[in-house]
């Protein structure tokens, strides 16, 4: 989940709008807007993801 | 339109079960759409709500043996919208028919929140109440009787925590077995009512909506509810439209407010013995800040202490000088660039390929080092103060400071999002500009970030090039600030329309997680530095081209006029040339030029003057184009040139005759 840096709102990474990448910057900015507010905030790291996704798998 | 897959539930639906409508509704920011992804099963669209930019989201869900349709309406504060998102949550109630409306609302905001459950139970919907955010509450030791508050709204209320997931086998088992026809009713004082009774006595179409909530919203003038009457009613809506204007006539001074008045007055009488606070409680060190920010007299000093120690101190001094020294000065003019030209010039025998990889406009000497040496530090301690103040929940808080002044200027503090946004990259925050609500405010957002919101690696190179000189960060601060203001207020004035309302849920201030700020900076930085390394080795090549073809010169001839009108020796041309490719690198052809003795301190302020102001890098003109259309794009871009060089040349002009620097 994305907290959004300005409104607050908590949103999952798929829910958030992604850049449209037609702005002239090579492969677009990858940051994901808030759907509520449009701010834009970045994509969770892969690295603390993945790390993420370890610690579940082991938990389980 | 999207649609996210999830795991099936584990409750099975039978076959051919009908579907039912749970619709979500509440303030932004209370857990809604926790409690939505808590609920829904298998599948999830997100899509546009026909005809408006408003995203809802819908989910189907499975349990109690019963098959359910959850949707999850945008933010709502009150039945009577305002915002589009308003609009459309009403909509979703009106035409959609929900079978349960779940109202979410905060338990530590309860008096306020609790004035729409009060508004949806006398529309006669089939509400059920969640208190949400129960667990928080407690930790500031409110108490909230549940079953009491129950018991007086006639309604299922359910105390519930939804990120920890309590509440919710409660929360679906009161959806399963909702009965709509239960529910309180309120009284409103005798006269209110007796106006009420007349209108609602006139309503013989069937509605959604109550008479008694429809006459409420004939009062307070809702001009969808009066369109909808009038479809209605046929020949009778005449007779409708003149009773209702009789009596907002007869309470024209003060209907609103006593409206308000008298469901405050309902709510309290239902809080009374329901909401139990401690008897001093403890004012938090947040809820303080808080409350600081957002007040003119202690907001505005919070905020030049945040620029002055952040900005200045942290990315100024700090990021644009210890480490900019050390990394440009010591690591790559010291060791790392005569080592290279060393290896280039012992390897490769053609002076022309030795001068493109580190000549003059090298990609190693001058691409690579202005990346790596001046931009990466610039930027590392900018995102970092950036991703501080982000997850502290200072932003929304400056929002509300400014939306005062933002008024003069035809703007709102919703403006301040792409302002803020532009200190990180211009060219992104143009793009941001969509969010507001009309023309007038995106042109006039657009133009203010083009001509004075520098981007944080101009920003950061700036401050390091203008802290060498006493006063030149102040005149430039001064400069930016009145030409800020001027622009603005003259823009609102050109333009003339209304200025929308804005106001936003404040979410709580809190301390900054370490992991959450070292994300973000690090995600942003990797973002940036990907960005900005092919653009200056591409500069660069272009620089070289230029120089073996001798373009380059006549280039900086032609510039020659515009930079001595200014009071610039010729060589800031040079400067200008590179911040057309991106306003940061001509920031640090700035930085070079000072660091090699070539410029006086008020040929420094013009010209960091006029590269902030001067025609946005190529990215930002075309991210004008597409958002704005080429002729706005081409006239604000003419207008900013026009700015900046005239702003340079009074500048120039005025330090002259007053001899300040």
């Amino acid at each position: 989940m994305i907290r959004c840096g300005y409104c607050g709102h908590e949103f999952a990474e798929e829910e958030g709008i992604r850049s449209c990448g037609k702005c002239g910057k090579p492969g677009g900015c990858r940051m994901v807007r808030c759907p509520k507010c449009f701010y834009e905030n970045p994509p969770e790291a892969k690295a603390p993801k993945t790390l993420r996704k370890v610690i579940d798998l082991l938990k389980k | 339109m999207f649609e996210r897959k999830r795991s099936l539930p584990a409750d099975g639906t039978p076959a051919g079960a009908v579907t039912r409508k749970v619709a979500l509704v509440g303030n932004p920011n209370v857990g809604k759409s926790v409690l939505f992804n808590a609920l829904t099963g298998a599948y999830v669209a997100v899509s546009n709500y026909p005809g408006t930019s408003v995203e809802v989201s819908r989910g189907s869900a499975s349990f109690e043996g019963g098959s359910w349709e959850i949707i999850d309406t945008p933010g709502m504060y009150s039945i009577l919208p305002i915002t589009e998102e308003e609009r459309v949550a009403r909509e979703i109630l009106l035409t959609e028919r929900p079978d349960v409306v779940l109202h979410v609302l905060d338990a530590r905001n309860l008096e306020r929140m609790l004035v729409m459950t009060l508004q949806l139970v006398e529309a006669g919907l089939p509400v059920i109440l969640v208190v949400n955010i129960m667990d928080e509450a407690e930790r500031m030791g409110l108490e909230i009787d549940i079953p009491l508050l129950q018991e007086k709204l006639g309604i299922p209320v359910i105390g519930a925590a939804t990120a920890k997931k309590r509440g919710l086998p409660e929360i679906r088992k009161a959806i399963a077995s909702c009965d709509a026809a239960h529910h309180a009713s309120f009284g409103y004082s005798r006269r209110l009512e007796g106006d009420i009774a007349e209108i609602a006595g006139l309503l013989s179409g069937e509605y959604t909506l109550s008479g008694k909530s429809l006459a409420l919203l004939l009062l307070q003038r809702d001009e969808e509810i009066a369109a909808l009457v009038a479809g209605k009613e046929g020949d009778r809506a005449g007779a409708i439209a003149e009773k209702v204007r009789e009596k907002t006539f007869e309470r024209r001074e003060s209907f609103h407010l006593d409206l308000s008045l008298e469901r405050k007055g309902i709510v309290k009488g239902l809080l009374a013995g329901v909401l139990r606070t401690p008897e001093k409680r403890r004012v938090t060190a947040g809820e303080r800040l808080s409350s600081w920010a957002v007040h003119p007299l202690t907001g505005v000093p919070l905020l030049l202490a945040v620029l002055y120690y952040g900005l200045y101190q942290f990315v100024g001094v700090f990021g644009a000088g210890t480490l900019v020294d050390f990394l440009e000065g010591t690591l790559f003019e010291e060791y790392f660039n005569p080592w290279i030209i060393g290896v280039v010039n012992g390897i490769v025998p053609w002076e022309i390929i030795r001068e493109l990889i580190v000549g003059e406009y090298g990609i190693i000497t001058l691409g690579l080092r202005y990346a790596v040496g001046i931009i990466l530090p610039i930027v590392a301690t900018f995102f970092l103060f950036f991703s501080v103040l982000e997850d502290s929940g200072y932003f929304p808080r400056l929002a509300l400071l400014v939306d005062r002044i933002f008024k003069k200027f035809g703007l709102t503090g919703r403006a301040v999002i792409p302002m803020v946004l532009g200190f990180g990259c211009d060219t992104m925050a143009t793009m941001v500009t969509r969010t507001l609500e009309t023309t007038r405010e995106r042109i006039i957002a657009t133009v203010l970030l083009t001509l004075a919101i520098p981007c944080s690696a101009q920003l950061g190179v700036i401050m390091a090039l203008l802290s060498q000189a006493p006063g030149a960060l102040l005149v430039w601060s001064v400069c930016l600030l009145l030409i800020f203001l001027v622009v603005g207020f003259l823009s609102a004035k050109v333009m003339p329309g209304e200025t929308p309302m804005f106001y936003m849920e404040l979410p709580p201030m809190r301390l900054p997680q370490l992991s959450n700020v070292m994300t973000k900076t690090y995600t942003r930085m990797q973002w940036y530095f990907m960005e900005i390394l092919p653009l200056f080795i591409l500069a660069s090549v272009l620089l070289w081209l230029g120089k073996i073809t001798n373009f380059f010169d006549k280039l900086v001839n032609w510039m020659e006029p515009v930079m001595a009108f200014i009071g610039l020796p010729r060589d800031a041309a040079v400067a200008f040339i590179f911040g057309f490719f991106r306003r940061d690198y001509g920031a640090a052809g700035l930085y070079d030029l000072q660091t090699k003795g070539l410029m006086d301190p008020r040929q420094l302020v013009v010209a960091a003057v006029t590269l902030t102001l001067f025609v946005p890098c190529v990215a930002q003109f075309l991210m004008m184009k597409k958002e704005r259309g080429l002729k706005s794009a081409t006239l604000i871009a003419l207008f900013v040139s026009v700015v900046a060089v005239g702003s340079g040349w009074a500048l120039n002009r005025f330090i002259l005759f007053t001899g300040i620097l």
